[in-house]
């Protein structure tokens, strides 16, 4: 057993996997049906395949940023993608219309593709460094694949523990993963942009890793659901809480909206 | 009931306009400002050279100053791919075999920051000591 590919495929199927069983029970509750998920991932997959044969010629773009570039720019996408799967989750308390569907459908589609190819481009690079030997390979993959089913076992978890409460429950419960996955992308996609020096680096506002360590089990945990981070620079917080605040500040703008609207209605 | 949501009431669309010729010369001024700032400071950056030979770190340890930004290069020799990463340095970049890249690292406070190869952690293993 090749302990580290197990790791690497857990670290990045948990993230994508608590993603996606949260959007799958989304896709549950709109009548979608999950057969699109197996479509999404598949081409996900495949655009994965190409983004990590084409990763070496990327990385050159941007004087050696190209990498960074790319990824960052998957990870707003997905963001935005999440916070309009949000705001159209929590608004459509009646059953939603035929263009709301369709596009609710077209928004989970791409946000599945864009996690899997950022996730899964990672773990299809680290197994080309095996290809050289097949004997290492198959050893590799086999521990990859148990990778992959304690990932996906966690994200099978996520899914019914979010299914199986109350109605009235679970689209708070939505809301509320969403928004901290989603936020978690801005930080990490803000951190590769420091990286590579397109946004302005500072010393790190605090360290908390004493506290919890990214590199301890729960730290990944914390990573994968809401972009934990021990020792955050100025810019990564701040587009981190802004960020985090958006999907409820709006939420909280169209209720006082619709109250004043209201009100004005029934005085006139 | 459906209630219509006016996300650009008429009233606000007029002081919008106004605003906007501001709102761009302000705009133009901080990304000016911002880039000058960018380029300036690229001059100035120290950069230091990382090798990846047989899944291994060399140098092992590499002393950078303290509380300045500097720019590591790290040139992947093997024909295998690795994975430049590092939780102190909050840093993650893979590197494809035979090719170099940039990383951007610090300002650090003093100390010592390990980092790994993630495709290859049993044995590459190195840290970044700022003083």
């Amino acid at each position: 057993m090749l302990l580290n590919a197990v790791i690497i495929v857990l670290r990045e199927t948990l993230e994508a996997g608590i993603l996606m069983s949260v959007l799958l029970t989304i896709s549950r509750q709109s009548g979608l049906g999950q057969r699109w998920f197996v479509v999404a991932l598949a081409m996900g997959l495949v655009g994965a395949g190409i983004y990590a044969r084409y990763l070496g010629e990327i990385s050159l773009w941007f004087d050696y940023a190209g990498q960074e570039v790319v990824n960052a720019f998957l990870q707003y996408a997905l963001y935005i993608c999440l916070v309009v799967i949000c705001l159209m989750n929590g608004f459509s308390a009646q059953r939603a219309s035929q263009r709301n569907s369709v596009m609710m459908l077209g928004l989970l589609m791409v946000s599945v593709m864009l996690a899997s190819i950022r996730e899964g481009s990672e773990i299809i690079i680290f197994f080309t460094g095996y290809m050289s030997s097949g004997e290492a390979l198959v050893k590799a993959l086999t521990s990859g694949f148990v990778g992959l089913m304690i990932g996906g076992s966690v994200g099978a978890l996520c899914y019914y523990a979010i299914i199986l409460q109350k109605a009235d429950k679970v689209r708070a419960i939505q809301t509320g993963v969403l928004t901290l996955v989603a936020a978690g992308m801005v930080a990490q996609a803000s951190q590769l942009l420091v990286q590579v020096d397109w946004l302005p680096s500072a010393a790190a506002l605090w360290n908390t890793s004493d506290y919890l360590s990214e590199s301890s089990i729960l730290g990944q945990l914390a990573y994968a659901t809401f972009g934990y981070e021990a020792s955050p620079t100025p810019v990564e917080a701040v587009l981190y809480i802004v960020s985090l605040l958006l999907i409820p500040a709006i939420f909280v703008g169209v209720y006082c909206y619709r109250k004043k609207s209201q009100s004005e209605g029934s005085s006139l | 009931m459906k209630t219509r949501i006016n996300l650009f009431p008429k009233t606000c669309r007029a002081r919008k306009q106004t605003l906007s010729v501001v709102k761009r010369l302000a705009l133009w001024g901080v990304a000016s400002l911002w880039f000058s700032v960018a380029v300036s400071l690229n001059a100035a950056t120290p950069e230091f050279t990382l090798e990846i030979k047989n899944h291994l770190f060399y140098p092992a340890e590499i002393v950078v100053p303290a509380n300045l930004k500097v720019r590591l290069r790290v040139i992947n020799q093997d024909d295998t791919p690795e994975e430049f990463e590092s939780y102190e340095l909050n840093r993650e970049k893979v590197i494809m075999g035979n090719s170099q890249t940039i990383i951007f690292i610090g300002p650090l406070a003093p100390g010592e920051y390990p980092f790994f190869g993630e495709f290859n952690v049993s044995t590459a293993q190195g840290k970044v000591i700022a003083k």
